[in-house]
């Protein structure tokens, strides 16, 4: 008896004058992990439960699409953009064709610019939806997921439905979209551009999709282990934000309204009524949240698209051969993930002289040394889910 | 016509810009003054060169007094006579050179202007925008390795994408395409030999008929 007490005081004497020692440790995280949405890798100074010094390592998907777009003629180069953010992948071509278009001063036709805005919207429907799936799991909670990626499919079925892909639609012409059906034959002189349900099925998958933002609230918003994992947490001010080149939710979740569907003119996105939704803190919760609202943003400009678009063909005239005009420009659109441009640089060729594309997972991931110095270990995973990038995207 | 400065020469850029006045001449010129370049409007994008010893001065000035924080890129355009893939260029310059171009935006209106500057083609170098805009980081560090433009004043110009040790810039011009060297692109053969499109060379299957049906219809 006496024993044990004596060995109990002393252990507990040597607990206390014993200081805890935390070496330092250097952490790798990736190349695989399921948080990294393709391949990282972060190399972290960690001490004790701190990390430092965080470092991406970046390049392992690099596919030299720029080089490659040298040797490319344009239509060609629609099916590679694709790649780029493959989760969002209608939404890549829509900047480049806009440029291709502009150097060739094409007037599109409406009807085809409205079929590719309510691609375009349907698109970032389901990268944020892929979102709203994959973030509360990446912080362990599993439901959402379900819920999330259902209604996701549904939006992908009318994707695949219209332009035959679900992920690399490769829809867009220069100078309008594809024809359905008919297209290459002579023969047939029935040009239908959108799938007969077409109207009715979007409808009803619409009111799914404003329906799944509900559930999806109620099942995050009222979690209190997300919201103590994401509230204040990885709070990225306005001024660093825009410093970086951080674009998209992630901005506009600090404060920014900042939206390029409201000042660039790449789609007639005037014609319809959408809020920019802002954040307040810039913090986790807030990149979740102005997420779920933009999904319900973007349902309302499709039900208000459905509703007005207008008859008429859907290819502008073109020459056989695609040549663009010597001159160059730079057109950046809204993409799910932030600002995607081309800089495009014609010769009067066939395929460019040089394409510079300006990709956003890039911009926005390059804050991550910035946004993650100092925060605790299992933070990094919360922060990093909560910017959405996708290394497709940020790699090229 | 949009240049401010009249001594200073823009030879192929003058002929893009637009007759009739741009509703962006105003705040190009504006930029241009203030920075001392000249502003060029092709297809509604603001460009505005800017020698290379101000280049960095050029965008404090943009980011301070324009309101033009937002940075969106940067990179370069090797203008070159020599090229190992893709079409050379249909007029033979007079001097080879590098085009460094960076990007930035407000966050308001959505004003935009593009920075450029001419690099030496051979030895480019130019002051690094890293204390201007953090974001330049990562991209300088793209720049450097795909066509070797040396950033002054960077920190770090380590590989971003590329392994280390890799040999060229992989964006230069004269970088050639290893694979194709090796083995003719494949997807030629695809396009020869459709009987309805013969002496059409270059014409991708898909994009041209798509086209085609269109014109024969209209």
């Amino acid at each position: 008896m006496t024993l044990d007490q004596d060995l109990v005081r002393h252990l507990s004497e040597v607990s206390v004058s014993v200081e805890l020692q935390t070496p330092e440790m250097t952490l790798n995280i990736g190349p695989q992990h399921p948080s990294t949405h393709g391949v990282l890798r972060l190399v972290a100074r960690v001490d004790g439960e701190r990390a430092f010094d965080v470092r991406p390592v970046i390049g392992y998907m690099h596919r030299g699409y720029e080089k490659l777009a040298e040797v490319r003629n344009y239509p060609q180069i629609t099916t590679i953009v694709n790649r780029i953010d493959w989760v969002a992948g209608y939404a890549n071509e829509i900047p480049f064709i806009t440029a291709a278009e502009k150097l060739m001063e094409l007037e599109v036709p409406p009807r085809a610019l409205w079929i590719r805005l309510i691609l375009t919207e349907m698109a970032r429907m389901a990268s944020h939806l892929i979102f709203m799936a994959s973030y509360p799991l990446e912080l362990g909670a599993q439901t959402p997921l379900f819920f999330a990626l259902r209604e996701r499919e549904r939006v992908l079925d009318l994707l695949e439905g219209v332009t035959g892909g679900r992920f690399h639609p490769n829809f867009n012409r220069i100078g309008g979209v594809k024809p359905a059906y008919g297209s290459g034959s002579q023969t047939r002189k029935l040009i239908q551009d959108l799938p007969k349900t077409f109207y009715e099925e979007t409808r009803v998958a619409m009111d799914e999709v404003l329906h799944v933002c509900d559930q999806l609230e109620d099942l995050v918003a009222g979690n209190e282990i997300i919201l103590a994992r994401t509230k204040g947490i990885g709070v990225l001010p306005p001024e660093v934000a825009v410093a970086y080149g951080v674009t998209g939710p992630n901005l506009r979740a600090s404060g920014v309204a900042f939206d390029l569907r409201r000042v660039e003119d790449y789609l007639p996105y005037d014609q319809f009524e959408f809020n920019v939704i802002t954040g307040q803190n810039g913090d986790c919760w807030d990149r979740w949240w102005v997420r779920l609202q933009e999904i319900r943003e973007s349902a309302r400009i499709v039900q208000q698209a459905i509703d007005s678009i207008p008859s008429g063909p859907i290819q502008a005239k073109v020459p056989k051969v695609i040549k663009v005009p010597k001159g160059e420009t730079y057109v950046r659109a809204e993409n799910p993930k932030g600002e995607m441009g081309y800089y495009l640089v014609s010769d009067g060729g066939q395929g460019p002289y040089r394409l510079k594309i300006r990709s956003a997972s890039f911009s926005n991931i390059s804050i991550l040394p910035w946004i993650l110095e100092g925060v605790l270990v299992p933070d990094i995973i919360a922060i990093m889910g909560s910017l959405d990038f996708v290394l497709g995207d940020v790699d090229r | 016509m949009t240049s401010s400065q009249p001594e200073a020469e823009a030879p192929e850029q003058e002929q893009e810009t637009v007759e009739a006045p741009h509703p962006l001449t105003e705040f190009a010129n504006s930029v241009a003054e203030a920075v001392g370049g000249e502003a060029v409007i092709t297809f509604d994008t603001v460009k505005v060169s800017v020698p290379a010893d101000r280049w960095a001065q050029a965008l404090t000035t943009a980011r301070d007094e324009f309101g033009l924080v937002l940075f969106s890129f940067l990179s370069a355009i090797d203008w070159s006579n020599e090229t190992a893939v893709g079409d050379p260029l249909e007029q033979p310059l007079e001097e080879e050179y590098i085009e460094l171009i960076c990007t930035v935006s407000d966050v308001s209106e959505g004003k935009r202007v593009t920075f450029s500057t001419r690099l030496d083609h051979d030895h480019p170098e130019v002051q690094t925008l890293i204390d201007v805009y953090a974001g330049a980081n990562w991209h300088e560090r793209e720049a450097h390795e795909m066509f070797g433009i040396r950033f002054i004043g960077h920190p770090d110009l380590s590989h971003l994408y590329l392994p280390e040790g890799f040999l060229g810039h992989p964006l230069r011009k004269t970088f050639p395409l290893l694979a194709r060297e090796v083995k003719p692109w494949p997807g030629k053969v695809d396009v020869e030999g459709m009987p309805s499109e013969e002496g059409e060379e270059g014409e991708a299957a898909e994009g041209g008929e798509g086209a085609e049906t269109e014109e024969e219809e209209a």
